[in-house]
């Protein structure tokens, strides 16, 4: 079968491998966090070690969307729309208390966490987090997405040896 | 600091009889004005030479269910050249809340206006463009009526976005040299910092009209100050303008402190004045690191950010937050500074000058830079002060104010500084008074490092105001008394009303605090600086190209925390 | 009325501007940077997190912290002071009869929601029992909502009584020993300071001084 040639996993393994180790962070800062996020770009945290500096503003070109800062009502429509214009695979780091659950701003305008309108894989907390708290969450990330490939690739060996399993016997 | 007590009384000779009437005992003077007098009076106090109140520094609107009359729209305005303050107070009742609109007198009334407007649902007649402003276009009711339930929420959806459609004046007249477009910037984009909108109608490359929106990190400050004790509203003045959160809380703090009628101890208002200007540092240095960054020039952004990330080291090591400092309480500070305060700020007033040094290397006289700033969205004095402008903006522009001069507080009239003026009122005279301004800040901290740490508390000696020390809580049943009634029912200020004003980074911080004597604010209405610098936006990037207007809202220093609140 | 500018004076350029020669400054600083930080004499502001960890001063706003008695139990007595003091209402006690009859109350429930949470410190202010202080614990990380509700267990978790990462609390006995030692004049740290400013030596940070400062680092940093 060509889906399980040795070329085309190989060549998954690198791609998956190039993803998890260069994420290409859309930074959608509207407060506070935008200050801190700044603090992780720049040189005293420096984002680039890990391979995490190619900021994009456009979510065509992005996989990571680090939501930071409050979102509010008037804002959500927008953040909707530049979530659904990422391409897959995706994911999203909230940032800061009031991405993730309002924070104190129980209020009138205030969305209470971005997780009513989208998913969110990692939430950060503080007010704003410092940008290790930050780059802790998107290591984070890294490692939950490494351990969710691992689950997927496991199951697909159960589905395929059971659909095996089955067709012997039948 | 003593209360204003010249009434300007000669001016209300010249106004009909009863259309004004002084009210005595407030922290300024006061005219209560009738309504159908209003645009009468403020003609007379803006537009007349010898009133001279040609700064219209906030509109503010206040809701008495309780009176006949429901709201109350209360106007603040200053002389410039005599330093006068003046609060005009106009009673509106709910069955026909309208008023008259005076954006004829002062531009700066046209954003004000519409926030009442958003805020309180009262009509402007005359205004041009009233509409809501913080909050969204499926929005229903006015939150900051005191019937409005602090948590009720409504859901925009995507088909009831509002999409503006600017035109020029004069596009009847066909001199478009191409096919004019509409174009839609931001909110998410870079150049928007995260948070503005703009429509804008090009001709070729050119802005011939535009409309700003804001309103997307409106956060109801206001409506939950209301809902706060005095004391739990410090964290909220952090987040007004996040990029020097002290400068806010020293605000705050020394508006109820007035009101009140206590003094924050000399060691309070020694560590305040210099973290104050720390943060005024810290601020320019984000505004003109981000400047440079929207007009490419990148390396200078991490040569600002270094600074700014040793003055974290500062903030950090007094309060414990690198951002949100809350180091501010009411009558003092949150806790004890440092042991190693002074020598810290001494290494930072060693480290900062260098940095500043290599960016004016690289920028100053570079023509690349000049080229994209000089000239570019240049507003004049007299102008500026029409839109309400205050700050280093307006005195880019010529106009020699400044709150820290004018009306000292804190230590600011005991040290030798000068207020920078520059003639050019474009970006890059925008720029370098931010440049200025740093030198003369360090300037400043140097004089007041030079002092030495005053001995003696750091917090006032008055349990009803502040905590009593933990150790003295934990031994004296009195004092754990004192401590329980002050956390569970707050600071008991007692009714009044007050207008205060520090020098925010980016103009005059006021807040208009009103006190029923209850443990919480009636009312608390911050006057953000960038709010009328933010209303000229359309003004200024008229008839320049869309790379101008980036370069623009770079230079005006609008954080959109203090903007939309 | 005074008089404001009526129009606006713009900067002029001088011959050299017009000519672009102030870029070579520009470009002189930019490489003198360059040539510095390829040398390896830059300054190497970085800090290689998370190998590395910048030193927090013991008064950082973290993670907080549910101290205990000699004896093992939570100091608190669910006197709710902390969840009225917090601006945020992120804490959420429920109180119950100490077995105890000298201690009246005690939390059967603390949680800290440390998603709402704004880290201000007003818990500790409240508190009257030091029985909540924060520690500089700031890798915090949630994969959902359910996971950030900090429970009583969680927070009066032995690491946390790590002496080094104690954060914002009501003393800070370090720094007595701090204030003791500059008044004895075991180290000059102003005076140090003042030398090194009339010198214009390269920034460098004392050896001497006890306190943690914002550029310095610490190699010693906990493994998350």
């Amino acid at each position: 079968m060509v889906g399980e040639s040795w070329v085309t996993t190989t060549f998954e393994k690198l791609g998956e491998w190039g993803r998890n180790n260069s994420f290409w962070p859309l930074p959608f800062g509207t407060a506070c966090c935008g200050i801190e996020f700044m603090s992780v770009v720049s040189s005293h945290y420096d984002m680039a070690r890990f391979g995490y500096e190619v900021v994009r503003f456009s979510p065509r070109q992005s996989d990571l969307l680090i939501v930071a800062g409050t979102i509010t009502d008037k804002m959500a429509p927008v953040l909707k729309k530049i979530y659904d214009q990422m391409p897959d695979p995706k994911w999203v780091v909230s940032m800061g208390a009031c991405a993730c659950s309002g924070g104190f701003y129980r209020a009138y305008h205030v969305m209470q966490g971005i997780d009513e309108i989208i998913p969110v894989d990692v939430y950060v907390p503080g007010c704003p987090p410092t940008p290790e708290g930050l780059m802790h969450g998107i290591l984070q990330l890294k490692e939950k997405i490494e351990r969710d490939r691992k689950r997927v690739k496991k199951e697909k060996a159960t589905i395929a040896a059971d659909r095996d399993g089955s067709s012997a016997a039948a | 600091m003593p209360l204003i007590e010249t009434a300007p009384a000669p001016l209300l000779e010249k106004l009909p009889a009863d259309s004004a009437v002084p009210v005595e005992g407030l922290d300024q003077p006061t005219w209560l004005v009738r309504r159908e007098s209003l645009k009468e009076v403020a003609k007379m106090l803006g537009a007349d030479a010898s009133a001279g109140f040609d700064l219209l520094l906030d509109v503010c609107g206040v809701d008495y269910p309780g009176r006949a009359e429901r709201f109350e729209v209360v106007y603040h305005l200053y002389s410039i050249g005599r330093h006068e303050r003046l609060r005009l107070k106009v009673a509106v009742p709910e069955e026909d809340p309208v008023l008259p609109s005076l954006i004829d007198v002062w531009k700066a009334a046209n954003w004000f206006e519409r926030e009442v407007y958003d805020m309180f649902g009262l009509r402007f007649e005359g205004h041009p463009n009233l509409r809501r402003i913080l909050t969204h276009e499926a929005f229903e009711g006015h939150p900051l009526r005191k019937d409005y339930d602090p948590a009720r929420r409504w859901i925009l959806t995507e088909d009831k976005i509002y999409r503006p459609e600017p035109r020029p004046d004069d596009e009847e007249s066909g001199d478009d040299m191409f096919e004019p477009m509409t174009i839609n910037i931001g909110p998410s984009h870079p150049a928007m910092h995260g948070t503005f909108r703009i429509v804008a109608r090009l001709d070729g490359e050119v802005i011939t009209a535009s409309e700003v929106e804001i309103g997307y990190l409106h956060r109801c400050f206001e409506k939950m100050a209301e809902t706060h004790t005095w004391q739990q509203v410090i964290p909220f003045t952090d987040r007004l303008n996040y990029c020097s959160a002290f400068i806010n809380n020293v605000g705050y703090c020394r508006t109820v402190e007035k009101l009140l009628g206590v003094e924050a101890p000399p060691k309070a208002v020694w560590a305040s004045t210099i973290l104050s200007e720390f943060s005024r540092i810290m601020d320019h240095c984000v505004c003109n690191g981000a400047t440079l960054v929207d007009a490419g020039a990148l390396t200078n952004f991490w040569y600002f950010f270094q600074p700014r990330e040793e003055i974290y080291g500062l903030l950090e090591a007094c309060s414990g937050a690198r951002l949100t400092v809350s180091y501010c309480r009411i009558g003092g500070l949150a806790a004890d500074l440092p042991p190693d305060f002074e020598a810290h700020c001494r290494r930072l007033l060693e480290m900062i000058p260098p940095f500043m040094d290599d960016i004016e290397k690289l920028v100053d006289k570079n023509r690349i830079w000049l080229d994209r700033s000089v000239g570019v969205a240049a507003i004049s004095g007299e102008q500026a002060v029409n839109w309400g402008w205050t700050g280093p903006c307006l005195r880019a522009s010529g106009v020699a104010n400044d709150v820290r001069r004018d009306h000292p507080y804190d230590l600011y009239d005991t040290v030798d500084w000068n207020v920078v003026v520059l003639p050019g009122g474009d970006v890059y005279d925008r720029y370098r008074i931010r440049m200025l301004e740093i030198r003369e800040s360090l300037k400043i901290i140097r004089q007041l490092l030079d002092r030495g740490i005053p001995e003696g508390p750091y917090i006032v000696d008055d349990p009803h105001v502040a905590l009593p020390p933990k150790d003295v809580a934990y031994n004296q049943m009195e004092a754990m008394i004192y401590h329980f009634k002050l956390i569970m029912d707050g600071i008991q200020v007692p009714a009044g009303e007050i207008y205060s004003m520090v020098e925010g980074a980016n103009g005059e911080l006021g807040f208009y605090a009103i006190s029923d004597g209850s443990g919480k604010p009636y009312r608390l209405k911050v006057r953000p600086p960038c709010f009328p610098i933010m209303s000229t936006f359309s003004h200024l990037i008229q008839g320049g190209s869309v790379s101008d207007a980036v370069v623009s809202l770079g230079g005006l220093n609008i954080i959109a925390g203090e903007l939309e609140r | 009325m005074t008089e404001h500018p009526k129009e606006t004076r713009p900067y002029r350029y001088s011959l050299a501007e017009r000519l672009y020669l102030p870029l070579l400054s520009g470009l002189a600083v930019t490489l003198k940077h360059f040539l510095r930080n390829l040398l390896g004499r830059g300054p190497g502001y970085t800090i290689q997190y998370p190998e590395e960890r910048r030193n927090y001063s013991h008064r950082f706003r973290g993670h907080h912290i549910l101290t205990s008695r000699p004896d093992g139990s939570l100091r608190c007595v669910a006197c709710f002071l902390c969840a009225t003091a917090c601006p945020a209402e992120c804490i959420h006690i429920e109180s119950g009869e100490h077995p105890d009859l000298n201690i009246e109350k005690y939390p059967v429930v603390y949680d800290i929601d440390m998603l709402r949470c704004v880290f201000c410190g007003y818990c500790v202010d409240a508190c009257p029992e030091d029985a909540i202080i924060m520690s500089t614990n700031y890798d915090m990380a949630y994969f959902s909502r359910d996971q950030s509700i900090a429970t009583k267990e969680e927070l009066s978790k032995p690491y946390t009584y790590d002496t080094s990462r104690l954060g914002y609390r009501p003393h800070y006995p370090e720094e007595e020993a701090q204030r003791a030692a500059i008044r004895e004049g075991v180290v000059d740290l102003i005076g140090e300071a003042r030398r090194r400013q009339g010198s214009a030596a390269p920034a460098k940070a004392t050896k001497a001084a006890p306190a943690r400062r914002g550029r310095a680092k610490s190699t010693e940093g906990q493994p998350s």
